[in-house]
């Protein structure tokens, strides 16, 4: 038996040791906004934070999660509302979408460090994530304009409409 | 034209009403609704639900062909909710037949279909509205989900009309918004599917779950068309969670309750392949097989003008070979399916571009006939060709057969890169000859390579002429003296479709050759082309465009090589200029322009975001993507060995759209056929090397 946080609410499961997080969240929990792409760490998108930090949840094993705190895609922003959700709305960034919970989830531990990142920065923090359908360019671009968004929500002054009405 | 209702009556046809999907497995709506024709359906509560034949795998056609629907009939098209039917039928078949989303179909093959049958619904609305208020129909617009009377001031959401409009016969013949109208199509749309896909909502096959349901995972026979010899069921049966080893065609899938369980049980069975005809398949020597057989003569596929003697004549003539290796699809979503296979009906759920072949697969498997069949098309993590194939559903069906409850079968990375259906490898013999003022004069083009039609069930190879060979070759544009040859190799190994086909690799081809020809010429890649373009206005425009946005006109700056090639595929043109440096001397791309000529953009944003995608997607199976064959077996397993490109690696992309009016061309793969061409003929100016067999890892090592 293993409990830990997720999304902020405490949960407790019963599964092999040794089961990564991963099939944890999905077949257990029915988290499925984390995906399996390769099992071995070589594409992010299983990529949740575990204490805030971003992890590769296809080798992290259930053990090393014991009482600590999960977030995934599903816990990043109340009902879709975290900036970058709303960034990569407005950049309208996904293809085939299937890499993306993991790519916003590493965009995310990365603002939290950095809010303004260059290019570079950028590059450092996402290139453990493949995008196959390339959406590379709009991810930059997204990263950015969700660090502007919190910069100036944190000063007081408004942030952007609900993405979701405002269509180009 | 103004008609009067008697008029409009009489021009319609015949009704053609299909029946109503009405419970798609995902939504819950019950509210009573009508179905206008096989793709719109609408209910009282101001709903409209779109029936959509192309499967959403990242290519955005959803979006568009909402664009399509709604801007004829007069809404917002993100307003329009989106199904897929549950099972394939005429209405939603185009491509031989069947209901497959291939070819760059989407927009271009379904805009007319969509466009009447928008037509046909507001035809109907407007009439009603005409009826009921009792006033001329031309006085009336269909405007954001209202039919309107502007003079009046009078509005009525469709919702109170669809009862009305529904009880009259749709017209065969709708009369069509003209040009002028157009609000919504040729301006960028933001992508319907895009909320879902960043909150984690979206449901991709993957993440299929229906009660009761188990999970299955694989393993096969690595050797392609191996079987399995014996296998110990005694050595799982005690691992927690497994229920069961069900043997399918060359192998078996292991079900436990939940996939990371039956994974551990497929990788710790005791299971023996045996022997196989195709152990000693090995890719070195196929290449070996593909150069023999440019010897001897074979049917040419086509022949125009005099290739033959103006070749012989010929003071100058150039000739080269180039050879492409066998490549997979690594969909970022894993190759899966869900089944629940009952006594005499079969439900499944399943990213697949091919809801035909499916129902061929149920009819093979289950000898289900189509209406014991329900398909469930989820959204595609990529498709790219891979996911028109049946075997995953036949391992699904034949698992839940077997243990009796609904089984979700998903496949590792490593069965994906090992057990995939690959882009054939090809070898091109190319030769021509250049008069005195540099133009080519004829062209002889010989592929050696298999002919991935003859695998086909649907597909009849007729002369040597396999169309999943020959495209964006047999139409080349520099001569009208051209003679293509086909000499087939027999490869045993599962081929497809993969992004851009046959065109990928004969892009590659016929442009590096056309560099070639240009430097042999002693003039400018562009100006040789040009030349050459005199009656093709298309190749022109993007060449002009790609070459502008470039900045061909000047030097490129110190230290900067580049590289042009023009290809068309799918109905559009697309021109790229690559420009990299050498660092440690290996090529780093720089920038890529692109131009594409793809008729009306329907929505430009999908059209560039293709672009981007399909550049970076080319350049890294150009840099360095191969499925080698060793003892029969893939020699590629996972993504540190088939590396996509990564976001460190990203060069400055920059797309231009050009509109030449021609009729609508596909957009999803034409972007990749010139990336390749592009990079080694820039790699030339930068080194003097040509590099005539890709990869380039392999081929500079
Ligand atoms: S699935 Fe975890 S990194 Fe690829
Ligand atoms: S959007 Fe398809 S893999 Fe990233």
């Amino acid at each position: 038996m293993v409990t830990f946080k997720l999304n902020n609410n405490p949960v407790q499961v019963d599964v092999d040791a040794g089961t990564p997080l991963l099939w944890v969240l999905r077949d257990s929990l029915k988290k499925f906004g984390t995906k399996y792409g390769c099992g071995r760490a070589l594409c992010g998108a299983c990529t949740v934070h575990l204490d805030g930090a971003p992890v590769r949840a296809c080798v992290v094993p259930i053990e090393a999660v014991a009482d600590r705190k999960v977030t995934t895609i599903e816990g990043l922003g109340e009902g879709g509302q975290h900036p970058l959700q709303a960034a990569w709305i407005a950049a309208d960034v996904p293809q085939c979408g299937y890499c993306q919970s993991g790519q916003i989830m590493s965009a995310a531990a990365l603002l939290a460090s950095n809010p303004d990142p260059r290019d570079p920065e950028i590059d450092v923090a996402m290139r453990g994530n493949i995008c196959r359908c390339g959406t590379y360019d709009r991810i930059r671009r997204a990263i950015k304009d969700a660090g502007q968004r919190m910069r100036a929500g944190r000063s007081g002054q408004a942030t952007a409409a609900d993405p979701r009405k405002s269509r180009a | 034209m103004t008609l009067n209702r008697r008029q409009f009556l009489r021009s319609s046809g015949a009704v053609a009403l299909t029946v109503a999907i009405a419970a798609p497995w995902r939504a819950g709506n019950a509210s009573t609704s009508a179905t206008a024709n096989a793709y719109l359906r609408f209910d009282a509560s101001n709903r409209i639900t779109a029936i959509l034949p192309t499967s959403e795998m990242g290519q955005g056609t959803h979006t568009g062909q909402l664009m399509i629907l709604g801007e004829e009939l007069g809404v917002e098209p993100s307003s329009i909710a989106v199904e897929l039917p549950i099972r394939p039928s005429e209405p939603y078949r185009l491509f031989f037949g069947q209901m497959r989303s291939v070819g760059s179909y989407g927009i271009r093959a379904w805009h007319d279909p969509l466009r009447k049958a928008a037509a046909q619904a507001r035809s109907v609305l407007l009439l009603a509205a005409s009826d009921r208020w009792n006033v001329p129909l031309q006085e009336l617009d269909a405007v954001d989900g209202h039919v309107v009377h502007a003079s009046t001031n009078r509005r009525l959401a469709f919702g109170e009309l669809v009862e009305a409009a529904l009880a009259l016969p749709l017209p065969a013949d709708p009369p069509l918004r003209p040009a002028s109208e157009r609000r919504v199509t040729g301006r960028a749309l933001r992508r319907v599917d895009t909320p879902a896909k960043v909150d984690g909502t979206a449901v991709f096959g993957t993440d299929v779950d229906v009660p009761e349901m188990l999970h299955g995972a694989v393993r096969m026979n690595p050797v392609f068309g191996g079987a399995v010899s014996r296998y110990d069921v005694d050595s799982v049966a005690d691992l927690p969670g497994v229920e069961q080893v069900v043997p399918v065609p060359n192998g078996v899938v292991v079900v436990a309750d939940t996939w990371w369980r039956a994974k551990q049980a497929a990788d710790a069975l005791d299971i023996e392949f045996g022997e196989t005809p195709n152990d000693a398949l090995d890719s070195t020597r196929l290449s070996d097989a593909m150069r023999e057989g440019f010897d001897g003569e074979v049917p040419a596929v086509i022949r125009r003008g005099d290739a033959e003697s103006g070749l012989q004549d010929a003071s100058r003539k150039i000739e080269a070979t180039y050879e492409v290796p066998f490549l997979t699809h690594i969909c970022m979503e894993p190759i899966v399916c869900t089944a629940h296979t009952r006594k005499d009906h079969v439900e499944l759920w399943m990213p697949t571009q091919g809801q035909d072949i499916i129902r061929m697969t149920v009819e093979r498997v289950l000898g289900f006939g189509n209406e014991q069949m329900t398909l469930h098309t989820t959204y595609l993590g990529g498709g790219f060709g891979r996911k028109t194939h049946g075997e995953i559903a036949e391992q699904a069906m034949l698992a839940s057969r077997a243990v009796g409850r609904p089984v979700k079968v998903m496949w590792s990375r490593e069965d994906d890169i090992q057990q995939g259906y690959y882009r054939p490898i090809m070898m091109a013999r190319l030769r021509a000859s250049l008069n005195q003022q540099g133009r080519i004069t004829a062209m002889h083009a010989q592929l050696s390579g298999p002919q991935m039609g003859q695998t086909f069930e649907h597909i009849t190879v007729q002369n040597n002429n396999d169309m999943f060979s020959v495209a964006s070759l047999i139409d080349q544009p520099y001569t009208e003296n051209f003679a293509l040859d086909h000499r087939h190799l027999d490869v045993p190994m599962p081929l497809s479709p993969w992004r851009a086909v046959s065109s990928s690799q004969n892009g590659y081809f016929l442009e590096a050759f056309l560099d070639e020809l240009a430097h042999a010429a002693n003039q400018d890649p562009v100006a040789f082309r040009r030349a050459h373009y005199a009656n093709h206005p298309r190749h022109l425009a993007v060449l002009n465009r790609v070459a502008e946005m470039a900045r061909w006109d000047r030097p490129a700056p110190a230290g900067r090589y580049r590289g042009v090639a023009v290809v068309a595929s799918y109905g559009s043109v697309v021109a790229q200029v690559v420009t990299l440096r050498m660092v440690a001397d290996q090529p780093t791309v720089e920038q890529v322009h692109v131009a594409i000529d793809c008729g009306r953009a329907i929505n430009p944003d999908s059209v560039e975001a293709q672009m981007r995608g399909s550049v970076i997607e080319g350049l890294a199976v150009a840099l360095r993507h191969e499925v080698p064959i060793a003892d029969g077996r893939a020699q590629r397993s996972n993504f540190h060995d088939y590396a996509p490109l990564r976001i460190d690696e990203l060069p400055e992309i920059e797309v231009g759209i050009v509109d030449t009016g021609a009729p609508l061309g596909g957009v999803g793969e034409p972007g990749i056929p010139p990336v390749a061409p592009a990079l080694v003929n820039a790699i030339f100016q930068a080194t003097g090397e040509r590099i005539r067999r890709l990869p380039l890892s392999r081929a500079r090592g």
